[in-house]
């Protein structure tokens, strides 16, 4: 047996499956089947009232199914240009949140790890602050300086966290790590507090990337993102059997063979950088990157290589559909949906579950 | 655990350059000016006056030279950008209360699909679809309206991404934004072009022009010494009031006035201390509607040392007419003048046409 199917089979002696968990392609097959009917209703609904008919014809037109053509050019611009972009980044950003929320919570063995913790979300809010104070127009593919610097900004975070984290010894100790990561995000906020105070008559445009939103999603920044939250999940996916491994420890797992240093900076910097691009187009969206996996978990265990794409798959579908509900509200930031209808289901499913599992 | 030394990083060095940055960003954006300067527009209209010189030192356009609007047409909005509209737009959507109000006093009204929540004059705007409410811009519905032509708001009063994004769609969109009288009318002079009224365009043009000079010459004539005004925006937790470079100081100038404003384009605050050494000798209460009193102003801590207070000079003012820089700033220039002088003999104001 491999090393790391030895550290799995430790893993899952040491944890336990859940009795009866469905299998992992069954769900995923069943998750994409209900993202697909949710995708659906969000691009059918919105402020301007288009026939569900009609949408799935211009859907299937633009696919290349010869469709005859029933709807006015209005439609279908609403549609192709607007919803679908805003939809499709929306389970790219739900997606990568969730992977990168998995990888932290195993990698810093803390169930209450999200995307954010290291210092990505002050280390964003703070770039997109400063771009909004200088007054440059560029654009780049469909990005303004806020974007950019917004990236930039959660990518130099979690690099000034690990830099300062690492003590002496061949081992980072995790808890001095998330102690930094909290310290280093405690003075980005007095950074991003003194930018808001400076800004003026700017405060919204910074208060509104703070809320998350999506309003802004088009094809180009779409194509900004989605190579980068792609590629870097499948790179975390790929790594699963190794966060596997650091679930017994690092000790354990440095035992067992796994290049405890090194997995953990490349894990770390993939994390960051679906992170970091999900934050620049999407703003702060919270909930999903905590909850998605732990949903998961409650059904299937917490078997890296399982969690991983059912989370990423589930928290898709809840970023589609909190943003059309923030949509329908009358575009209130996707932030507040999240928290405000993720945080009470979250609790009762805790409270009626009886499976127990260890992190 | 024992730090080893030969490890230690400067960390400082790292954060230093970030604090730098962002006082840098902070002071940049303080001292340089707003980035979106007023244009020139195809109407005659010319560079802004000086403080205080009647507007016809310039003359207005002549009436007779009304030349017919041909489509496709081509013209530069306020922040530079070429804008084609190819066709005469008969599906107008206005992003700004002023804009709505230009649109129904050149005759384009009828040809108005779109507004925003903010928006009260005419009263027939009140049956026309909103598609702004409280600031956000709702794509979708201007694009279902099957809109032509979009007028917004510049220098931040609509989202730049909002218009970008509806220019990427291939809808024509003017940003207008005026820094000064002459501004408003060069406005005006803009959006009639745009939407194929020339004509009324120069006549509203001319007549707004006539009752500006009618206005600077009367405060001339009563050759009253020029007080330090403070327009008070409103003053519950800090104090606002305008900021530089935009057109409601020159309105205040015009009106007899010397403003008081916060000394940044961008900053709409300006802290007591700051005002007590301009120390104003008028301040006008814009906050009135919302039950602001010139007997709450006096008992204000540390305000009695103000030539204003001590004097009791301390009026009430319609903020609602001063904000919005349509075709009835003319109206807010009389109140604004008569309100620094109240002695002032205005010559009676020409009646108001219908409006379709």
């Amino acid at each position: 047996m491999s090393i790391a199917g030895r550290s799995l089979a430790l893993a899952r002696a040491h944890v336990g499956r859940p009795a009866r968990a469905p299998g992992t392609a069954a769900l995923a097959l069943a998750g994409v089947g209900v993202l697909a009917v949710v995708v659906v209703l969000a691009v059918a609904t919105g402020s301007v009232a288009v026939a569900p008919a009609d949408t799935l014809g211009i859907l299937l037109r633009a696919i290349g199914v010869p469709v005859a053509r029933t709807w006015s050019p209005a439609a279908e611009t609403i549609v192709l240009e607007l919803r679908l972009p805003r939809v499709l980044t929306a389970i790219m950003v739900g997606g990568g949140l969730a992977v990168a929320g998995a990888a932290f919570q195993g990698l810093l063995r803390n169930p209450l790890a999200d995307p954010y913790v290291l210092g990505t979300a002050s280390g964003a809010a703070l770039g997109a602050a400063i771009a909004v104070l200088i007054p440059i127009r560029a654009a780049f593919l469909d990005l303004g300086l806020l974007h950019v610097l917004s990236f930039a900004g959660a990518l130099a975070a979690v690099a000034v966290v690990y830099r300062l984290g690492r003590g002496g010894g061949p081992f980072a100790p995790l808890t001095g790590l998330l102690l930094t990561g909290y310290a280093v995000s405690s003075l980005l906020a007095a950074g991003l507090a003194m930018t808001m105070f400076l800004a003026g008559s700017n405060l919204r445009q910074i208060f509104a990337f703070l809320l998350g939103g999506l309003e802004g999603s088009s094809w180009l920044r779409l194509a900004f993102a989605a190579p980068l939250i792609a590629g870097g999940s499948i790179a975390i996916a790929a790594r699963a059997r190794v966060l596997n491994g650091l679930l017994l420890g690092e000790e354990a797992a440095a035992h067992l063979g796994v290049e405890v240093r090194r997995e953990r900076a490349i894990l770390m910097a993939l994390a960051s950088l679906v992170t970091a691009a999900s934050v620049a187009v999407a703003g702060l969206v919270g909930f999903i990157g905590l909850v998605a996996p732990h949903l998961v978990r409650l059904v299937v265990g917490p078997d890296a290589r399982r969690v991983l794409p059912l989370a990423a798959i589930l928290g898709a579908i809840l970023l589609v559909l909190a943003d059309l509900g923030a949509r329908l509200l009358g575009e209130i930031p996707v932030g507040v949906v999240t928290a405000v209808v993720g945080a009470p289901f979250f609790l009762a499913l805790l409270r009626g579950t009886r499976s127990a599992y260890e992190l | 655990m024992i730090p080893s030394r030969a490890r230690r990083q400067p960390a400082g060095l790292i954060l230093l350059p970030a604090f730098v940055a962002i006082l840098l960003a902070g002071c940049g954006s303080a001292a340089t000016p707003a980035p979106t300067p007023v244009g020139p527009s195809p109407t005659a209209v010319m560079a802004p006056p000086a403080t205080g010189a009647p507007i016809s030192a310039t003359p207005a356009a002549s009436p007779s030279a009304a030349p017919a609007v041909t489509y496709p047409l081509t013209i530069r909005d306020n922040e530079g950008t070429a804008v084609t509209i190819t066709a005469r737009p008969t599906k107008i959507v206005s992003l700004t209360p002023a804009t709505t109000e230009i649109l129904f006093a050149v005759g384009a009204g009828p040809r108005v699909v779109g507004v925003t929540d903010a928006d009260d004059y005419p009263p027939a705007v009140k049956q026309i679809t909103q598609v702004v409410k409280l600031g956000a811009i709702d794509i979708e519905k201007i694009v279902g309206l099957g809109a032509d032509l979009v007028i917004a708001g510049g220098n931040g009063f609509n989202s730049p991404d909002s218009i970008a994004k509806l220019r990427s769609l291939g809808i024509p969109v003017i940003v207008v934004y005026a820094s000064d009288v002459a501004g408003i009318l060069a406005d005006i002079g803009l959006v009639a072009q745009a939407v194929g009224e020339a004509a009324a365009g120069q006549a509203l043009d001319a007549s707004l022009h006539a009752q500006v000079d009618a206005v600077v010459a009367a405060v001339a004539a009563a050759g009253a010494p020029r007080p330090r005004v403070f327009y008070e925006l409103d003053a519950t937790k800090e104090i606002y009031t305008f900021a530089d470079g935009i057109e409601q100081d020159d309105l205040i100038r015009m009106a007899g006035g010397d403003p008081i404003t916060t000394g940044s384009p961008t900053v709409f605050s300006i802290p007591l201390e700051k005002l007590l050494v301009a120390d104003p000798q008028l301040i006008l209460l814009g906050d009135a509607a919302y039950g602001t009193t010139p007997a709450q102003v006096k008992v204000r801590p540390g305000w009695a040392v103000m030539t204003a207070v001590k004097t009791g000079a301390i009026r009430p003012i319609d903020d609602t007419l001063v904000s919005r820089p349509g075709p009835r700033f003319v109206e807010a220039l009389r109140a604004l003048a008569i309100a620094i002088n109240p002695t002032l003999v205005l010559p009676s104001a020409p009646p108001a046409t219908a409006v379709p």
